[in-house]
C-alpha cells in the first residue's frame, strides 16, 4: 500500500472511530457551507429575476444624435434636454442593427414641435404597435390611433381641454394636418405633456422624413453584457450616442446590493459560529488523542508528518461537508426563492466548488489551533497523559 | 570488542530545579542486553528517553549509532528515532482504531513505507498470526504486548527500548514476553535497554545499572557483581 492510500485509510478509519464526533463536525460544516451555497444560489437567481424584472420597465438603451441635447425620457426617467436640434438617419440605425446582429425590440421616435390653438405643442412620432409592446404600464382613455388619428398626454389634454373625439388641425414647417384624438394617454411622466402620432405623419409634417431623433431599444441582456451592447451598437453608428438607461436598474442593482450584503453579513456570522464550533471540536479530539499523537511521534514520526494526519481529517471533513452543504444548499435555494421570490431557483453546478471551499476553508481553519497543538505537543509528556 | 552504540559523557537532564539525571558516564556496546534498574523517580525512564531521542539532555554529550543526537533538530530526533529505535512501553499505547496489522502498518508508514505481508510477517513471529484483524480492545494484555514487540521490531531498529515492558503482565506473560525478546534479539541482533523494577526481569539482560536519584551507583554483569 503507498504512503497515500494509507493515510486516506488511517483517516477514514479516524474518523469512523469517533463516530459521533464526526457526524457532529460533519453536520456543522453542512450547515455553514449549505447556508452559503443556499444564499448565493438566492443572489445569483435574483439578479438573474431582477434583470427579467427590469426588462419590464422598457427600453435599457437608448440612441441619439451625437450633438443633440434633448429633453427624452420615460417613465419618470430624463435623459437630457432639448438644445440643438440634430437628428439620425432612420436607414442608418435600421443598418447598423442589423450589423451588429443585437436581438432587440426597437421603437423609432421623432421630437418636435407643431403650432396648435396658438401656442407650441411638444409632438412625437412614433410607431403605436412598439410604443404599447414597450410601454406596457401606459394608461389610455379611449383607443389606440388609427391612420389620420392621434393620442394626447393626460396633461397636455388638461392644459388645452382637449377630449377623445376631438379633431386638431396642427401646423407643421409648411404643412397644416387635421386630426382626430381617438384617446388620452398617462404614463406619470413627460409623456404627459407630449401629443403622439404615427411617425411618418410627423416626419412629413416636419419635413424631416427619415429622420429620427431618438431610438429606443429593449435589449435582453445582464447588466454587463448590456454595456457589451451598447458598445458593439456604438461601433456601428458613430455619429450617434448609445446610453445605457441605468436608473430604473440602479435602483434595482441598489436594492440587490443591500439584499446581498444582509445575506453576505448572515453567512459571516453562519461562518464564524461554525468556524467556531469546528475549532473547539477539533480542540477537544486533539486533546484526547494526545497518546495517540505521542504515539507516533515516538514512533518517528515528525511533526508535520503527524500534524498532515489531522489535517487529512480536517479536509476530509471539509470535502465531505462541503459536498452534502451543496445538495443541501441547492434544495434550500429552491426552497427560498419558491417562497419568497415566486421563482425557481438556477441550477448553478459550479457552486458545488463555492460550497467545498467554503466546507474546507471552515475545516481547516477551525483546526489550525488544534494543529498547533498537535505541532508541539511533547512525546514523552503527551504519553505519560500530561 | 564490538563498537559502542550508546556513549554518555556529563549527561545530564534537569526538570527546572530538579535534576532528574546527574551527569552520566556510560557506554553501551553494540548487541548488549542492558537491564536499567531503580525505584520510581531514579532516572530510569529520563534515561531511557534521552537514548531514544524522545527528550533532550541538559547538559553532556550523547552519541546513540554514532549519531550526535544534541546536534538533531526536533524532527531530526524523529528521524532517527524511526531509523534507529524500536519502543516497547509499558502501557502498550496502542492506537485504539487500528487493527493488530494496522498498528504494526503505522510504524512502517513513518519509516518507509506500508507493507501488510510483512506487518503480517511480524505478527507470526511473535506468535498473532491469529490475531491480525483483532483491535486492541479485542486483545489480552500479553498480546497487545506482543504486537507492541512486532512494531518496534518491524524496521529493524539497531536499539530496543523497552519501558517496563511487562509492568501490567502476570508472571506466565511475563516469561512469555522475555523468552519472545531473547529470541528476537538472537535473530535481529539488535541492542537492547530494558527499564524494569523487576530484578527477575533484569536478569535476562547481560548487565544490569542501577539509578538511584538520578545517579549512576551500581553496575552489575550476569552473574557477577560490581
Amino acid at each position: 500500500m503507498n504512503k497515500r492510500r494509507w493515510l486516506i485509510h488511517l483517516v477514514l478509519r479516524a474518523l469512523a472511530h469517533r463516530k459521533g464526533r464526526t457526524a457532529l463536525l460533519l453536520a456543522v460544516l453542512a450547515m455553514a457551507s449549505s447556508l452559503a451555497t443556499a444564499l448565493g444560489i438566492v443572489s445569483f437567481s435574483m439578479e438573474t429575476r431582477v434583470a427579467e424584472e427590469v426588462r419590464k420597465y422598457g427600453a435599457n438603451l437608448i440612441i441619439i444624435p451625437e450633438s443633440a441635447r434633448l429633453d427624452i425620457g420615460s417613465g419618470g426617467l430624463n435623459f437630457g434636454v432639448v438644445s440643438d436640434p440634430a437628428y439620425l438617419r432612420q436607414s442608418l440605425v435600421e443598418e447598423a442593427l442589423v450589423k451588429s446582429g443585437l436581438k432587440a425590440e426597437v421603437s423609432f421616435h421623432l421630437r418636435g414641435a407643431l403650432h396648435m390653438k396658438n401656442t407650441d405643442v411638444i409632438a412625437e412620432g412614433v410607431n403605436f404597435s412598439d410604443i404599447r409592446r414597450l410601454f406596457p404600464w401606459w394608461q389610455l382613455n379611449g383607443n389606440w390611433p388609427a391612420v389620420g388619428e392621434t393620442v394626447v398626454g393626460s396633461d397636455l389634454a388638461l392644459r388645452m381641454k382637449l377630449k377623445a373625439g376631438d379633431v386638431v388641425e396642427m401646423a407643421g414647417v409648411d404643412k397644416k394636418i387635421q386630426l382626430r384624438i381617438s384617446g388620452i394617454v398617462s404614463s406619470g411622466g413627460e409623456e404627459d405633456d407630449l401629443l403622439f402620432m404615427a411617425l411618418p405623419e410627423l416626419q412629413q409634417a416636419l419635413g424631416l422624413e427619415g429622420q429620427l431623433t431618438l431610438v429606443r431599444l429593449m435589449v435582453t441582456a445582464g447588466r454587463d453584457s448590456l454595456r457589451q451592447s451598447a458598445l458593439t451598437l456604438q461601433r456601428h453608428v458613430p455619429t450617434a450616442k448609445v446610453n445605457e438607461v441605468r436608473q430604473t436598474a440602479r435602483t434595482s442593482e441598489g436594492l440587490l446590493a443591500k439584499v446581498k450584503l444582509l445575506m453576505l453579513m448572515v453567512t459571516a456570522v453562519v461562518l464564524v459560529s461554525a468556524g467556531s464550533s469546528v475549532a473547539g471540536t477539533m480542540s477537544t479530539t486533539v486533546l484526547e488523542r494526545g497518546k495517540e499523537i505521542g504515539l507516533m511521534k515516538a514512533m518517528g514520526g515528525t511533526r508535520w508528518e503527524v500534524m498532515l494526519i489531522f489535517c487529512g481529517e480536517a479536509a476530509m471533513l471539509g470535502v465531505l461537508g462541503g459536498f452534502a452543504g451543496y445538495l443541501f444548499g441547492s434544495v434550500i435555494a429552491q426552497f427560498i426563492t419558491k417562497t419568497v421570490f415566486a421563482a425557481s431557483a438556477e441550477f448553478i453546478p459550479w457552486f458545488v466548488f463555492v460550497s467545498l471551499g467554503v466546507s474546507l476553508f471552515l475545516a481547516l481553519l477551525g483546526s489550525v489551533g488544534p494543529m498547533i497543538s498537535v505541532f508541539r505537543l511533547d512525546p514523552v509528556r503527551s504519553l505519560r497523559g500530561e | 570488542m564490538s563498537e559502542n552504540i550508546i556513549e554518555t559523557s556529563g549527561l545530564t537532564r534537569n526538570y527546572g530545579d530538579i535534576c532528574a539525571l546527574k551527569p552520566l558516564e556510560l557506554k553501551v556496546p553494540e548487541g548488549e542486553w542492558l537491564s536499567v534498574m531503580g525505584h520510581s523517580g531514579s532516572g530510569k525512564s529520563t534515561f531511557m528517553n534521552l537514548v531514544g531521542g524522545l527528550d533532550r539532555p541538559s547538559a553532556g554529550s550523547l552519541k546513540v549509532g554514532g549519531e550526535d543526537l544534541l546536534a538533531l533538530t526536533e524532527d531530526g530526533l524523529a528521524r532517527f528515532r524511526r531509523k534507529f529505535v524500536g519502543i516497547i512501553f509499558q502501557q502498550h499505547h496502542m492506537v485504539p482504531y487500528l487493527t493488530a496489522v494496522e498498528n504494526v502498518m503505522l510504524a512502517q508508514y513513518f519509516h518507509s513505507v506500508p507493507d501488510e505481508a510483512e506487518a503480517r510477517s511480524a505478527l507470526e513471529r511473535v506468535g498473532l498470526g491469529h490475531r491480525l484483524k483483532n483491535r486492541p480492545g479485542e486483545l489480552s494484555g500479553g498480546e497487545q504486548q506482543r504486537v507492541c514487540i512486532a512494531r518496534a521490531i518491524i524496521n529493524s531498529p539497531k536499539l530496543l527500548l523497552g519501558d517496563e515492558p511487562t509492568g501490567n503482565l502476570d508472571h506466565k506473560s511475563t516469561v512469555m514476553i522475555m523468552e519472545l525478546l531473547k529470541e528476537l534479539r538472537a535473530e535481529e541482533r539488535f541492542t537492547v535497554i530494558m527499564v524494569t523494577h523487576n530484578q527477575e526481569v533484569a536478569a535476562w539482560g547481560d548487565r544490569t545499572i542501577y539509578l538511584d536519584d538520578g545517579v549512576l551507583v551500581r553496575e552489575e554483569r550476569m552473574g557477577e557483581k560490581q
